[in-house]
């Protein structure tokens, strides 16, 4: 079987990565351009967002009507938005299909007509984003953890705030555009029924000549914060909370997932049979892992009635303590199977694959086949992660409370 | 991408449906059990649920921590569902697991429903029903539900209330599940990598002395007029306004012409709504969808946006609803044709897509349909079926319920 992957740079600096997955007749593409939140300018933080939405709104020859039209004519199944690193457009179809909509994706990209009713419009809609996160006690919650937790900016809200909305002009909006939507740092993903010689061509002529530009270095500010209560007249009470681990290019990061999924990935980890199973305590409780460049984190959520949220904080604390003491062989066998299944199974979907080609390249600079991801599952030992939970388990977490009163956190009392 | 359809029925009468994908790395398996809410009567309003809930704390042989573990130890990807019709519990694992993963649900559908474990349970239900309370979405859609259905099953929430939850008794929960989760009223949908010889062997094991069941549905058709309810809450930021209106059941042949219709209407992106209200900010969400029901159907409209602007956008979104009967285009139609055919070409490259996608075709009409036939109706949809459509179902009368910071005036 010849490879089933191909990766490409272009002397301008955009890589062109692709999986072939037989059988399919599909194909999905994600690109990312690099332009996300965290790179919006602080004074009109929320660019990134609203350009998410602009650019879609008329490019090259095509005026708004016609390019969304001409889009779905072609029966693409896609989205826009601003991610942390990078603006993300990606869509899929049958294959042909998704062929045929690169020449309108070049546009938007390189040549989105940016108009001023547009910008009113999309900014209009990013303002009342930012307005309904307030009617969501659980995305608030999210938003605040993320704010709290991650160095800024990179954990700002991609809405940005009603001020920096305020302060958004049209020409600063063209700008910012001009700036960030460069080919250095872009990264053009693929999956599916594809011809490689065919994309590559494709790919060249439409975005060859893009001119080479490298987009504006961050410098993120670590976090201080620890603990944050927001008051809220909520139903129930909103617990997030967020500990620093290893980073995905680490070679424990897979040490790391397992402890995580152990901790609280699926219906036998420790916090869904202790909080929820055995004690009732709420409906959702979970802990995932999460990593941007050079930073991983596990993620935990739970609501709780206002009455017992205070248990299921303390019962939370408890598990992931005593999480120090070891995993057992059969936790750690677990994992691992729910772990490869998982990736296995995602590799049927052209659109997961695309994602995770795009996010391989992004962190890694290049692809890793499922089979190599599985070898990393299995390279992990009960001495390895023992080892790691001894340590991580004794690392405090930052914990944001959104609900009517506020809780106590015995270390760091509010 | 050749899908290979298989159907055996065991002598019990339990029908064991599969799509078979030679392509496939996984398997996807779920029993589908025509029972919900829209079953329950008043006093155990909520049951449907709960029980879906009882079934993951295991049979006369296994503890709730086994059903958990046995999942996990084969990577399942697992989970269960319930609706007003149906509740499903399914999962998809890798191909070697077939034998196994058959095995756990079938010790899934047969649950020893401890009184400890129900007990307990009760109280992840009333932490879940107040979840749903800080989701103005959902509880948007209740009241909906309600007001459109009025007296029929079908008003009543799946969740059930804290007060009917609360008064719930095991013996009713275990008298409910004697009558309607048997052979007859549920089916077996796989699809995937398989063995079909196997699966049936397998199944003819694990569930081949499972009693049949002799369950009814109360088929009456709901009383319909046009309600009307506002739900102030000067607690949220934005206004909430959805609309429900008749539209044909999920056993009726013009049910592809309403997803087409529902797309040209209030599609996210490029629909009639789209450029009506959220192109031009009027509203952040504006869509027209299709819920297709057993012998009826609904269409609903949902609105979002900023509570000044909601008289306004229900305003232009109902002016829609007229002016689509008389200006429809061919080219809007197949705009909606292809990307819905896309969605179908999508799902059916997933093991688990296809699962539900014939698992509630056979619950709802008793047959089975491939991919190609469903994009064959769906591209024998034109202008002229949409048009013949809105005359048998003009949008009236149409329930509105609004919530939000603004009393509004419906």
């Amino acid at each position: 079987m010849s490879d089933p992957f191909f990766q490409s740079t272009f002397a301008n600096g955009l890589v062109l990565a692709a999986e072939r997955i037989p059988g399919m007749h599909s194909a999905a593409m994600t690109l990312l351009v690099p332009a996300g939140s965290s790179g919006d300018p602080e004074t009109i933080a929320g660019s990134a967002t609203v350009l998410a939405d602009l650019i879609l709104r008329g490019a090259g020859s095509r005026d708004n009507r016609s390019l969304t039209e001409h889009l779905d004519s072609l029966g693409l199944q896609r989205s826009s938005s601003a991610g942390v690193y990078h603006l993300r457009l990606s869509a899929a179809a049958p294959a042909e299909n998704v062929m045929a909509g690169l020449e309108a994706f070049a546009d938007v990209v390189r040549r989105p007509r940016l108009p001023a009713d547009g910008f009113e419009a999309a900014r209009e809609l990013t303002r009342q984003s930012l307005a309904g996160i307030e009617d969501e006690p659980r995305q608030k919650l999210s938003v605040a953890l993320r704010e709290v937790y991650f160095p800024w900016p990179l954990g700002r809200n991609p809405l940005g705030t009603f001020q920096t909305l305020d302060a958004m002009t049209l020409q600063a909006v063209r700008e910012d555009h001009r700036r960030r939507f460069v080919p250095r740092g872009a990264i053009f993903a693929f999956a599916g029924k594809l011809d490689f010689d065919r994309l590559h061509d494709r790919i060249g002529a439409l975005f060859g000549d893009w001119p080479d530009s490298s987009p504006p270095e961050l410098k993120p500010v670590p976090s201080q914060r620890k603990w944050l209560f927001i008051p809220q007249k909520s139903e129930q009470t909103h617990i997030g909370l967020a500990w620093p681990t290893v980073d995905e290019t680490h070679e424990d990061s897979y040490v790391a997932r397992l402890a995580c999924d152990i901790l609280g990935g699926g219906m036998s980890s420790r916090l869904f049979s202790e909080v929820r199973e055995r004690r009732a305590l709420c409906y959702a409780v979970s802990v995932g892992y999460a990593s941007l460049k050079g930073l991983g984190c596990f993620m935990g959520y739970a609501g709780s009635s206002n009455d017992r949220a205070q248990a299921t904080l303390d019962c939370i604390l408890e598990e992931t303590r005593r999480l120090a003491n070891g995993v057992t062989a059969d936790e750690l066998q677990r994992a691992k199977v729910g772990l490869k299944a998982n990736t296995i199974m995602s590799g049927e979907s052209t659109s997961a694959r695309a994602s995770a080609v795009a996010h391989d390249v992004f962190l890694r600079g290049r692809i890793r086949s499922i089979d190599e991801i599985k070898q990393s599952i299995d390279a992990v030992t009960l001495d390895r992660i023992n080892a790691f939970v001894a340590s991580a388990s004794s690392i405090r977490p930052t914990v944001v409370v959104l609900g009517p009163r506020e809780l106590r956190y015995p270390d760091f009392p509010g | 991408m050749p899908l290979e359809f298989k159907h055996h029925r065991l002598p019990n009468g339990l029908d064991i449906l599969a799509e078979i994908n030679r392509d496939s790395h996984s398997f996807a398996a779920g029993f589908f059990v025509k029972t919900g809410s829209r079953d329950e009567t008043e006093q155990i309003h909520g049951v449907s649920h709960f029980l879906e809930h009882m079934m993951f704390k295991g049979s006369e042989k296994y503890t709730w921590q086994d059903v958990n573990r046995m999942f996990d130890e084969i990577g399942a990807r697992y989970n269960a569902f319930t609706s007003q019709e149906m509740t499903c519990y399914y999962a998809n694992v890798l191909p070697e697991y077939t034998d196994r993963v058959l095995d756990h649900l079938a010790h899934l559908l047969r649950p020893a429903i401890r009184q400890a474990d129900f007990d307990t349970e009760k109280n992840v239900i009333l932490e879940e029903i107040a979840m749903y309370l800080d989701d103005p979405g959902h509880r948007l859609y209740e009241a909906l539900m309600q007001t459109h259905f009025d007296d029929h099953p079908l008003a009543r929430s799946v969740l059930g209330s804290p007060e009917s939850i609360r008064g719930l008794t095991r013996s009713q929960m275990a008298e409910y599940f004697s009558r309607r989760y048997g052979p007859g009223n549920m089916v077996l949908a796989v699809a995937g990598q398989m063995d079909f010889g196997e699966v049936v062997d397998l199944v003819g094991r694990y569930c081949g002395d499972w009693p049949a069941v002799d369950a009814r549905r109360d088929a009456v058709a709901p009383r319909l007029e046009a309600r009307r309810r506002t739900l102030p809450d000067s607690r949220l930021n934005r206004q909430y306004t959805m609309g429900m209106t008749p539209a044909p059941s999920a056993q009726d042949e013009r049910r592809f012409a309403a997803r087409v219709l529902a797309d040209v209407i209030g599609d996210s992106d490029g629909s009639r709504f789209y450029w009506a209200l959220v192109d031009k900010a009027i509203a952040e969400d504006a869509d027209f969808g299709f819920y297709p029901h057993d012998g009826c159907g609904s269409f609903y409209l949902a609105l979002t946006c900023a509570p000044q602007n909601a008289k306004q956008a229900l305003n232009i979104a109902l002016a829609e609803l007229q002016r689509v009967k008389d200006d429809l285009a061919e080219d809007e139609v197949e705009r909606a044709r292809n990307k819905i055919a896309s969605s179908i070409v999508l799902s059916g490259e997933l093991p688990l897509g296809r699962m539900r996608a014939i698992g509630s075709q056979w619950i709802y009409c008793g047959e089975y349909r491939s991919l190609e036939q469903d994009m064959e109706s769906l591209q024998s949809v034109s202008a002229d079926s949409l048009r013949d459509l809105m005359r048998e179902f003009p949008f009236e009368p149409m329930t509105i319920v609004s919530m939000g910071p603004e009393s509004l005036s419906l």
